[in-house]
């Protein structure tokens, strides 16, 4: 107890909640696109880290290899990463739209393995690193925070901003959020359902793409990154209400302290038993998501 | 002897040469040869420990291979996951119907794997898991490891600290306070078991013993945590990518100490570490076989060191974009080339095949003196029923590298030493106290 309590008023919890914050802005950013393309299209994108995990690897080849700017291949790296998803829809999502929800897992299942081979055969398994480090601001003599992170914290709440104002102000995203209500009466009034399911996939693709830019800084790309993280992004998307964009946000900061927190208390691997029993329990309390509206 | 009677006879024996060599020369041993070569432990070592067991199997079969047999090697993807790696073992036991298996980088999955193919009595030659796990207590009859195990790195790196704290660091072992956190396989776990028996006979103070899982995508409670407890050395075992997020987070978050000890896997691929940190890399130090390029060519037996400059030249030709050979492909080679060269050919002269038995015998017979092996130690296997570690090579044991400027230098033992170590980290380490 007393450990406990030595443990708790510490600098370093202070420390610890900070990294908390800071690891929920990565993951709500992670969150933000699979949870906007499920609400919209209304299906799970099993390889959805794996499209991250190819818009690293065009950022590492552009910035690394070629020799261009570490901006401009963040861009580049947005842009195909929205590419990919608009190929992900066209060619794979668009068959099984009407599919039972089965076999549209099993499909971005398969996706998923076939961008971690097609990562293989052109990259190999070599784990590559752009060696750059934005270093650390100095809170106190024991604080310090990643300015990575300190970054991705800032463009996640941006990005969350960015993409309300963006479904609730612009005519498009008006659209985006009548047919994720309704996708019937869309078609029936006319509007071109499938066009629409193609900006969504483009934006969640960049929006994944995004979040390459701020993982390529902090992680080494391998072919297999997304095991690191696509689990925990889907379980937050669901803790948070699939599709609710808000409820994700927020779930991926109650995750990401509990895992810290937890971490921190007990043993490293106790912080995400802390998190999958939290995560567990809720769906026994509430299936549909922390945040989901009721039905 | 009549003309027609010495025809008749010479005919025969032209007719039993003939045989013999059509009969020799169909003659060959199938290996199962099980590495990561996709996953995340294949960019972590097991590649290249493959490339070292695949140069070996090509010098020997380039030579035709031994004692008439040609080496007819069955490569398979264990895909850094225990399940693939037992499925594939067993496939090749029962469909490729191979007569051995050799290789395996991943302690978890030499665990299930061997126990599988002792049931099913074939011969398991394992190059470079490393877990104690593997081999203690569990009597196998038919499992082999001439690789130093994982007890010995913990135990090296703490016997280490011991010898030089009082004279680099000016502390006391007993009031060196010493943190071990390692990934939570039965590799990490095996080393860190090592760490902290041989720390805890030395009296030293263990102020953090944690383990996490390799895949973990944030290790920053982990880095506070040490920051917490403030100790003088970092005794850590991983794979990748979970070293370099450590270090780039302890970086990040300005965790200090005098010495980080990393023990084999992703601490082992040198050019990997200063591509990944850069500079910081600098003065890290590795427990591990020695690298064979390291080594005196005059401390190993005659013909090896031509042995190692043939490995080193394949090595540079299959990864030309290498800087810093990896001890890893030497580890592989050696390992293997202990079977090639000594076990193998006894098991055919002695044992009078290639069937499990007679591989058993033979290497229950290995007794490779120091200096014998391209790694520099010797091979014995104990006899039946003398150790709790059957299988395991007695006489294995790793040395403490220290990585400056790319180039690696031999710290630990001191008889093997090619420079003075460097202790505490110099102020130009950003992880300097």
């Amino acid at each position: 107890m007393a450990e406990f309590l030595d443990s708790l008023f510490s600098i370093f919890f202070i420390e610890t909640l900070m990294n908390g914050l800071l690891l929920g802005g990565i993951l709500a950013l992670l969150s933000v696109g699979l949870n906007l393309i499920f609400g919209v299209i209304d299906v799970v994108w099993i390889c959805y880290a794996e499209i991250i995990m190819v818009g690293m690897y065009l950022i590492f080849y552009l910035n690394n290899d070629l020799g261009v700017h570490i901006i401009p291949s963040m861009i580049a790296g947005i842009l195909f990463s929205g590419l990919v998803g608009w190929l992900t829809h066209k060619i794979v999502i668009a068959r099984l739209i009407d599919a039972a929800p089965i076999n549209q897992l099993i499909a971005t299942g398969g996706l998923l393995f076939f961008f971690q081979g097609a990562a293989m055969i052109v990259f190999g398994i070599e784990f590559r690193n752009m060696g750059v480090s934005l270093g650390s601001l100095a809170v106190s003599e024991d604080i310090y925070l990643s300015w990575t992170r300190l970054i991705s914290f800032a463009i996640s709440g941006l990005i969350v901003v960015a993409l309300y104002l963006f479904l609730s102000r612009s005519y498009l995203g008006a659209a985006i959020r009548a047919i994720s209500q309704d996708k019937e009466i869309m078609s029936l009034m006319g509007v071109d359902t499938k066009k629409l399911y193609l900006l969504t996939s483009a934006i969640g693709g960049a929006l994944a793409g995004l979040g390459g830019c701020l993982l390529v800084l902090q992680y080494d790309v391998h072919p297999f990154i997304g095991l690191s993280f696509g689990p925990i992004t889907f379980i937050i998307c669901v803790m948070g209400g699939l599709g609710n964009m808000v409820g994700g946000f927020i779930a991926a900061f109650i995750f990401s302290e509990l895992i810290t927190i937890g971490g921190y208390f007990a043993e490293i691997e106790w912080g995400y038993v802390l998190a999958f029993v939290f995560f567990i329990i809720m769906m026994f309390i509430r299936p549909e998501g922390l945040f989901a509206r009721k039905s | 002897m009549n003309f027609l009677n010495f025809f008749k006879i010479l005919l025969t024996s032209v007719f039993f040469m003939i045989f013999s060599f059509v009969a020799n020369a169909n003659k060959e041993i199938k290996i199962g040869v099980i590495f990561d070569y996709t996953g995340p432990l294949a960019g972590g070592g097991s590649d290249l420990q493959a490339l070292g067991v695949k140069i070996v199997i090509d010098h020997f079969n380039k030579k035709g291979g031994v004692e008439g047999y040609k080496i007819n090697a069955v490569y398979a993807d264990a895909q850094s996951k225990p399940e693939v790696a037992i499925n594939e073992a067993t496939r090749l036991v029962e469909q490729e119907k191979v007569d051995m298996l050799m290789g395996f980088y991943s302690s978890a999955q030499c665990v299930p794997v061997s126990a599988k193919l002792n049931a099913m009595k074939k011969f398991m030659w394992i190059t470079t898991c490393i877990s104690p796990a593997v081999l203690k207590d569990r009597n196998l009859k038919y499992v082999f490891r001439p690789q130093v195990h994982g007890g010995k790195f913990g135990e090296y790196s703490v016997d280490f600290l011991n010898g030089t704290s009082k004279e680099k660091l000016g502390i006391d072992p007993k009031k060196l306070k010493v943190a071990i956190i390692h990934e939570d396989g039965p590799y990490g776990s095996g080393v860190a078991g090592g760490n902290e028996a041989q720390a805890k006979k030395y009296g030293m103070n263990i102020v953090l013993k944690e383990g996490y899982s390799a895949t973990a995508p944030d290790l920053s409670s982990l880095v506070t945590k040490l920051k917490r407890k403030r100790p003088d050395v970092i005794l850590h075992t991983g794979y990748n990518p979970d070293i370099t997020l450590f270090l780039r987070q302890a970086k990040e978050q300005g965790l200090k100490f005098k010495a980080l000890i990393g023990h084999g896997a992703g601490y082992g691929v040198a050019d990997k570490l200063f591509d990944a940190i850069g500079s910081d890399a600098n003065f890290i130090y590795n427990v591990d076989p020695v690298s064979i390029w390291l080594l005196n060519p005059s401390s190993i037996a005659k013909g090896l060191p031509e042995v190692t400059k043939m490995i080193g030249d394949e090595y540079m030709k299959a990864k030309p974009d290498t800087k810093t050979k990896s001890a890893h492909v030497g580890m592989g080679a050696s390992n293997s080339y202990v079977f090639f060269s000594d076990v193998l050919p006894r098991a055919i002269k002695k044992y009078g095949g290639i069937d499990t038995e007679s591989l058993r015998k033979a290497a229950l017979d290995t007794n490779i003196p120091a200096g014998g092996t391209l790694l520099g130690y010797g091979v014995k296997f104990p006899k039946e029923g003398s150790s709790n570690m059957m299988g395991q090579n007695q006489m294995a044991s790793p040395v403490v590298m220290q990585y400056i400027d790319r180039k690696i230098k031999i710290s630990w033992p001191k008889n093997l030493q090619t420079a003075d170590p460097v202790l505490p980290l110099p102020k130009s380490s950003p992880y300097a106290k």
